[in-house]
């Protein structure tokens, strides 16, 4: 058991003490702010009908667990989704697969530790309840059982199944990692789709994510004070000035035997699934390792040893200065459309003729964002890649490297986010409407120069995968809050918090790396 | 051309420097870095690069300061770091490319140059295939070649043999000798005998301070007559070697011939010629 201890440990170890998970933390700490609104707030997180609880202990428990479950569920996935990726990056992966460890104590290690990751985040929310129930409360009793039960049977099972996924979903897709982001994006807008129960109380066992028992008897409490019968639960984020909140006393639940027991199966199909994952898991002997000794042109072609040359230097052709950007913008464009699966164009070039195809709203305000969201991994690694990839020893030795690679490295995924939106850009100049137009061009660019400010601040592309998603994920579900492309406001009130936003992020982005370059 | 380094110093924290009050001047020719791991040479090679600024001090390149104006150097430098990595999705000729868009130079000749370039480092058949699937000396020969695509005239080497076959290195000594009728070349290597074969003049680093700087033959100097083999039984070696800086040792069936640096001659020890790789030893270890 001794290995479990230390894999953990030593994977713990290396997430936590990254600036990225640190900025994680300090959002969740905003996050879980935000899951308990002030009662003179303009906004709602979890809501029956008009009905909202008042914040004593058990309504700040069920409500911080509930949203603590989903919100970690939506960025915890691409929190802890590179694990098996780094052991293979650093070639970790391959010393371990030298060792006695089978394939199933590895992963189930690595889905611990993923675990762990989680439930410091899930510890960080409940300090945070507790904070709000001191600090903005109703006072009176403190239920224990009550504030502690929604997080011990709902978010803990559920961070602990989505760790394991994680794992799984990095063993069955590999290096694809484009297609396992945007896989789990729609795996989970099916499972959260449903949040209200109804009469189908099958639903609230085969939850996952174990929120759905819990809003149930929000629900049901609701129906015991009201004179209809509500089933109109909500739970996110809701702006409005105008809906009237009406507050009732929220006493807890009663917590079923059956639902106790179909935590515990939930938590047994997890083990089940690492179980089968590990009777796929190659143990590090990827394709590419095969690929590279079939295809090296050493290999194949052994006469290219005997033909050597020499570098001769007087022979060289001259050459002249010329800075123009056209040739870097051109590379970088041709790397963003190189990256990941050429099949992968299909499924985009589909979605462009869906833009085509759908009515215009629909296409504009769902389908462009969706089409942007399948190139996350294309955006991601935007400004991190030299780093990546070990090139910025000698590309940032080259003349003037910020101001010319980084504007060129916007342009030209700015480029690609045009490109796709094109359908819909070209519907809009048919319409007359120039200031959609511009919308799109602004949202393309800010997608762009997030990618790379986030890229940036955190060192990697973890943090834009997992702002993207939430950002993505919000925006479908109609959060007009959230609206980076103009979608939906077009006013001049949209254009200047842009264009403010856009200022700021080329700044802090320039800025950074100059001092980043500087002080490596 | 004539590069002075001025008591530069790059500070990490309170307690721990990677170079300290370091000055050098360094003219045409190949001068060879010699250092323990962690002694600063690469802190050093980067920061004559520029992608590292120093904590204090000042680099004058014919008198500009290249810490104030990095671009004085970037435009005639070519660099290889000690690891550097490649994207795996271009080929070797559209990186090369992207590299001298970098650096800033273009032309009509600049296919050619890329081509001649290619060649010249036997890459040309595998020049159109995804560097991803090449082996790490071949990555390595696409690193030499992006460090001539402009007419550099300071050459900086970190490391640059890792990975190349010997018939391979003995073409990039050639290489580098030819480079260093006109230009500064710098080069690091673990790998002394790379340094004694080619190198003019050679500093030795160690903790982040110059030890040791000069042409070859006066540092070599500095052990001459102080280098001694003996032959030892196998018993004895411990205690001998708690009283003499080893240099070398190579067993035989019961004895063990013992290459060492000593101040006197012992019974029965035969004086060597002194090589650079004994002087590096015996400074790095005494100093």
């Amino acid at each position: 058991m001794n290995f479990y201890k230390n894999i953990i440990k030593a994977d713990y170890l290396q997430r936590t003490r990254s600036y990225g998970f640190l900025i994680t933390l300090l959002v969740s700490v905003y996050v879980a702010n935000s899951f308990i609104p002030a009662y003179d707030s303009h906004y709602s997180t979890v809501r029956v009908s008009n009905f909202v609880g008042r914040n004593n202990s058990v309504w700040i428990g069920h409500v911080t667990a509930v949203m603590a479950s989903t919100f970690l569920w939506l960025i915890g996935f691409y929190l802890v989704n590179d694990s098996i990726r780094r052991d293979k990056e650093t070639g970790v992966g391959q010393i371990i697969a030298t060792t006695s460890i089978s394939n199933f104590a590895y992963l189930s290690a690595k889905a611990l530790s993923n675990f762990c990751v989680l439930l410091t985040i899930t510890f960080i929310i409940i300090l945070m309840a507790l904070g709000i129930y001191f600090f903005r409360g109703e006072g009176g009793n403190f239920d224990v059982i009550q504030f502690v039960l929604p997080y011990l049977l709902a978010t803990i099972p559920s961070i602990f199944l989505v760790s394991v996924l994680a794992i799984v979903f990095e063993v069955t897709f590999g290096n694809r990692t484009n297609l396992l982001n945007v896989t789990f994006f729609f795996l989970f807008g099916i499972i959260i789709a449903k949040t209200n129960v109804g009469n189908n109380l099958a639903l609230v066992y085969i939850d996952p994510l174990g929120i759905k028992y819990i809003t149930n008897q929000m629900v049901e409490a609701v129906n015991t004070i009201s004179l209809g019968n509500t089933n109109g639960f909500s739970a996110g984020y809701f702006f409005s000035d105008k809906q009237k909140k009406q507050y009732f006393d929220f006493q807890g639940s009663s917590w079923s035997i059956y639902y106790i027991l179909s935590r515990i199966i939930w938590i047994a199909i997890g083990f089940g699934l690492l179980f089968i994952t590990s009777k796929i898991f190659n143990r590090f002997d990827s394709k590419n390792i095969v690929l590279f000794k079939k295809k090296s042109p050493d290999f194949i072609n052994p006469k290219i040893k005997t033909e050597l040359k020499e570098i001769q230097l007087s022979e060289l052709p001259k050459i002249k200065p010329h800075f123009a950007l056209f040739p870097i913008i051109k590379t970088e464009f041709l790397m963003l459309i190189r990256k990941g699966p050429k099949w992968f164009w299909l499924i985009n070039f589909g979605g462009m003729i869906a833009l085509f195809l759908f009515p215009l709203k629909e296409a504009y305000q769902i389908g462009l964002p969706v089409l942007w969201f399948l190139q996350i991994n294309r955006w991601a690694d935007l400004s991190t890649k030299e780093k990546f990839f070990g090139t910025s020893n000698f590309i940032y030795s080259s003349f003037n490297p910020i101001k010319r690679l980084l504007t060129s490295q916007i342009l030209a995924g700015f480029l690609l986010g045009i490109f796709l939106a094109l359908p819909i850009v070209i519907r809009h100049l048919i319409e007359g409407n120039s200031i959609a137009v511009l919308a799109i061009i602004i949202g393309s660019l800010f997608l762009v120069s997030f990618a790379s400010f986030t890229g940036i601040v955190s060192g990697g592309k973890r943090l834009f995968e997992i702002l993207f998603f939430a950002l993505t994920y919000a925006i479908v579900n109609g959060v007009s809050y959230v609206d980076y492309f103009g979608g939906f406001h077009q006013g001049y009130q949209y254009f200047s918090i842009m264009a403010v936003v856009l200022f700021l992020l080329f700044i802090i982005s320039f800025s950074f790396r100059n001092h980043e370059i500087k002080n490596q | 051309m004539k590069l002075e380094i001025k008591n530069i110093s790059k500070q990490y924290t309170k307690s721990i420097f990677g170079l300290q009050d370091f000055s050098m001047v360094i003219e045409n020719g190949i001068l060879g870095l010699l250092g323990p791991n962690g002694a600063g040479k690469s802190t050093l090679m980067k920061i004559i690069a520029s992608i590292s600024n120093p904590t204090s001090g000042q680099i004058l390149l014919d008198g500009v300061d290249i810490v104030k104006n990095p671009n004085q150097i970037r435009q005639i430098l070519g660099y290889l770091p000690q690891d550097f990595g490649v994207y795996p999705n271009l080929n070797a000729y559209e990186f090369l490319e992207y590299i001298a868009a970098m650096k800033g130079i273009g032309g009509p000749n600049l296919k050619d140059r890329i081509s001649k370039l290619l060649e010249g480092v036997n890459l040309i058949g595998a020049a159109k295939k995804p560097i991803g699937t090449y082996s790490g000396g071949m990555k390595q020969r696409v690193g030499i070649a992006q460090v001539l695509l402009n007419d550099p005239r300071i050459l900086i080497f970190d490391e640059p043999t890792v990975g190349l076959d010997p018939e391979e290195r003995v073409r990039f000594r050639n290489l580098i000798s030819d480079l260093a009728n006109h230009c500064i070349v710098i080069l690091s290597s673990h790998i002394v005998s790379d340094i004694e074969t080619i190198a003019d003049k050679v500093a030795i680093i160690k903790n982040g301070q110059l030890i040791s700087h000069g042409y070859q033959q006066d540092i070599i100097d500095t052990v001459k007559n102080k280098v001694y083999e003996l032959e030892i039984d196998s018993n004895d070696f411990n205690s001998f070697k708690e009283n003499h800086l080893i240099l070398n040792t190579i067993r035989k069936k019961d004895k063990i011939l013992v290459r060492y640096i000593g101040d006197e001659k012992l019974p029965d020890a035969m004086l060597c010629n002194a090589t650079l790789e004994d002087s590096y030893l015996f400074q790095t270890k005494n100093k």
